[in-house]
């Protein structure tokens, strides 16, 4: 007999005056809950409680199971990012992004995703830990391998991760990078077909997102491992604009102005606006001293990838053949890249935030809020 | 990288709602049987005074009722074939549904297949497809990147209360294994335009109007019968575009499997990998995931000799979408075939529905009076074990898929693509990672 996808489906078991029976479906339900068996919370947030798990027959096997809350402000139904979520990480498995493990329902509607288990925190805490924390050009060229490699599987499956900062890099106990969070991913759009211009954390956010545009590709996320790469190496992120207005000036004054010579149709785009002061794109030269750490290669490639035109900016997988992965020093082996401990609680946290929100925006400082989201028409 | 037929593999279209006929076929007999038995044990177990479908039942499931009188008489079923014609009905209502509300032809593809991937696990019996069709349209605008407001949506399909609509998008979601995305052959269809088009001696206009016919061929034909439970994406753009211009199809088949191998290795006849081009009748899902790399795979991928595996797959997919050609929308609107076909259908579906949850609304408020009598704040003891300190470190990446195997049969045998152990050193070789 063939299987069903639920397994073979039962007859209904006696009723015992209280429960609604169950069919073949929510018995697949059941069996996937009780493969788990949930501990602490580890994170609280307005998207979602993380709590720690482990598997029932094996209970060293650690996952997170993060339960989707269901959100005051959209009575849509199931929200966006937890449909995204779930649509893209059931597809994607690569080594470099988080695995979905498994999702069941419990109580009426409640989503939970059953994630891997990544106790040592994120690559911002290892950014930020200026003190405690030393890393130098070899670990920068393994987390930006592990970085690069996720964003080049998004993008050869068309999928758009649009929310890539160092806290959504989680820290596997192996040292692996995986790339979390995917509340904001999105199909490849056909040519034609107009996509929100409002995602990416905003000190990640590329020019031609900042200038409206509704037509992209996979560029929009190499910006962002650029102002990833560039805060890898100096150790803050490199242009915290706080208004987007003030990133746009940001990104003229260290990169140069978009201008129809470097950029052409980009004056055509619906928000370009730019300090009146042009400033030419910098050379590579001119990054040398800042970021020279990584080497006139690892420069080479982190201007490559801060191309104002996104239709110039070198692509993911072009970036993995550039020949810095290749040169020395080669990356660290992951299991001995520097780490901290106490990690858990900032998985909690960096699994239950809102998109595309930084930690401030999210936080109690909540003048600064997020614009909405256009989500377009049901067309 | 990976071909596109191993990435395929990796796909939930694949894993999870792909079967051979005699599969799926089997798949609906035991959803039909089992909707019977538990139909009939709720109806047997209902006070026949009371149309309170959620009374609390007082005699176990098949016992008859002692006081004899009051146990109903159990009305005739619907039979799989039965189920299998209304569930077609229903999908040409859906299509014609997210016609009336303009929807793009990917969001009424994506709603039409998940909804008949929630019917192949659910029985039309159990939960109403009349309402179900609305609620994948809804959700179909979802999976496909769309987030309509509900009242607005509503409104469109003359429903003006929202829990109409959102009372079965969870269950919609669960039906569907949390699988939401559906991969639609159109893309590939533009891809073989732009292919075709650069030939020298094929005619545009030709080529014009083959795509517009192939178009219109994937807007239906596929979408209401069982063409995306058993081809790959490629395979029904072909078949459709093989009826609208064979030469065309044909043309383009021979230009892609041109490669000639070199002597030497030319056995790959029956590696996965030309399994999986040629993705018959019968997709094997047993086949482990494989590495695609050099020249040498070339010729298990695009060799000549895998080509007339591909005809033989495109040629199955081509008889099954002949059946049903976008002319036959009007036989499903025909109200001479709905009179003696459909009607007498719909009528003993009236009489077999599920007591408790044919009503989605009733069922969800039954649901939500359920989990409060449970737990009056949340649902937190939903998993609760011996909370236990957990040892150590420990990824997840160890889970065990194994046993994703045992639950949902060998549809998703997903060994192959852990993120390996042991390739660590080659990780850092390469650039682009250890083979997944």
């Amino acid at each position: 007999m063939a299987g069903s996808p639920f397994g073979a489906p039962t007859a209904a078991p006696a009723p015992d005056g209280q429960q609604l029976d169950l069919d073949g479906p929510e018995q697949w339900n059941e069996t996937v809950k009780r493969k788990y068996v949930k501990e602490k919370k580890i994170g609280e947030g307005t998207y979602a409680n993380v709590y720690r798990g482990h598997m029932r027959h094996d209970p060293s096997t650690l996952v997170a199971i993060k339960k989707i809350k269901h959100q005051d402000d959209y009575r849509d139904g199931m929200p966006p990012a937890a449909v995204r979520e779930m649509k893209y990480l059931q597809e994607l498995r690569h080594p470099n992004i988080i695995r979905l493990l498994d999702t069941f329902g419990t109580g009426v509607d409640t989503l939970n995703f059953v994630l891997e288990y990544l106790p040592l925190g994120d690559l911002e805490m290892l950014i930020r830990d200026v003190h405690r924390v030393r890393y130098g050009v070899a670990d920068i060229k393994a987390w930006m391998g592990m970085l690069t490699r996720a964003v080049w599987f998004c993008h050869s499956n068309y999928v758009l991760h649009r929310d890539i900062k160092p806290n959504n890099l989680l820290i596997a106990a192996d040292g692996e990078v995986k790339l979390a969070d995917f509340g904001l991913a999105q199909s490849f759009a056909d040519p034609g077909r107009r996509m929100t211009a409002n995602v990416i954390t905003r000190w990640y956010r590329p020019p031609e997102l900042l200038f409206g545009a509704r037509h992209y590709g996979g560029a929009v996320d190499v910006w962002s491992v650029a102002m990833v790469f560039a805060e890898l190496i100096i150790r803050t992120p490199f242009l915290p604009g706080d208004s987007e207005f003030e990133q746009i000036a940001l990104i003229c004054k260290h990169i140069g102005t978009p201008t129809e010579e470097n950029w052409p149709g980009v004056t055509q785009l619906r928000d370009y606006t730019v300090p009146s002061e042009v400033v030419p794109v910098w050379g590579k030269e001119a990054y040398m001293g800042r970021f020279g750490a990584v080497g006139a290669d690892g420069v080479d490639l982190l201007v490559k990838t801060l191309a104002l035109n996104p239709a110039k900016r070198i692509t993911a997988h072009e970036m993995l053949q550039h020949r810095w992965w290749r040169a020395d020093p080669k990356p660290t082996p992951k299991e001995d890249l520097p780490r901290k401990s106490g990690g858990e609680e900032k998985m909690g946290a960096d699994l239950k935030r809102k998109n595309g929100l930084l930690d401030e925006e999210n936080g109690t400082r909540g003048a600064k809020v997020a614009r909405k989201l256009d989500f377009g028409q049901a067309k | 990288m990976a071909a596109e037929d191993a990435r395929y593999r990796q796909s939930s279209q694949y894993l999870l709602w792909s079967f051979s006929p005699s599969q799926l076929a089997s798949i609906r007999e035991n959803t039909n049987a089992a909707a019977r038995s538990a139909i009939a044990a709720r109806l047997s177990s209902l006070p026949a005074s009371s149309s309170n479908t959620l009374s609390a039942p007082t005699s176990s499931a098949n016992t008859p009722d002692p006081e004899g009188s009051s146990t109903p008489a159990l009305p005739e079923f619907l039979t799989p074939a039965e189920e299998a014609l209304l569930v077609t009905f229903y999908t040409s209502e859906l299509l014609r549904a997210g016609d009336h509300a303009n929807m793009s032809d990917e969001i009424k593809a994506t709603a039409a297949a998940i909804f008949r991937r929630f019917y192949v696990v659910n029985s039309i019996m159990t939960y109403p497809p009349q309402e179900m069709l609305i609620v994948a349209l809804f959700f179909g605008c979802k999976a496909e990147g769309h987030f309509p407001s509900i009242s607005e949506f509503g409104k469109t399909f003359g429903k003006e209360n929202p829990d109409d609509i959102l009372a079965g998008e969870f269950l919609l979601c669960q039906g569907l294994r949390f699988a939401l995305e559906v991969r639609n052959p159109f893309r590939a269809l533009k891809g073989a335009v732009m292919e075709l088009g650069l030939l020298p001696d094929i005619e545009a206009s030709r080529l014009a109007a083959a795509e517009r016919r192939a178009r219109e061929i994937l807007r239906f034909s596929p979408l209401i019968t069982d063409a995306y439970f058993h081809y790959t994406p490629s395979q029904i753009m072909l078949a459709a575009l093989s009826l609208a211009d064979r030469g065309l199809a044909e043309r383009l088949i021979q230009e892609t499997f041109h490669y000639v191998a070199p002597a030497s290795n030319n056995s790959g006849a029956d590696t996965p990998m030309s399994d999986a081009a040629t993705t018959t009748t019968a997709p094997s899902k047993r086949a482990p995931a494989t590495r695609v790399g050099g020249e040498e795979d070339k010729a298990t991928i695009i060799g000549s000799h895998v080509r007339d595996k591909v005809l033989g797959a495109i040629e199955a997919c081509r008889d099954m979408l002949a059946k049903e050609l976008p002319e036959r929308r009007e036989h499903w609107t025909n109200k001479t075939v709905y009179k003696a076909q459909l009607q007498p259908l719909r009528k003993k579906l009236n009489k077999c529905r599920d007591p408790e949850r044919s009503n989605l609304v009733g069922l969800q408020r039954a649901r939500r009076q359920q989990a409060a009598r449970k737990d009056d704040s949340d649902d937190e003891d939903d998993l609760d074990g011996q909370a236990r300190g957990g040892g150590g470190g420990g990824g997840g990446g160890g889970t065990t898929l194994e046993e994703d195997g045992a639950v949902f049969g060998d549809a998703a045998n997903l060994k192959g693509h852990k993120g390996g152990g042991g390739q660590v050193k080659k990780g850092l070789e390469d650039p682009f990672g250890p083979p997944l």
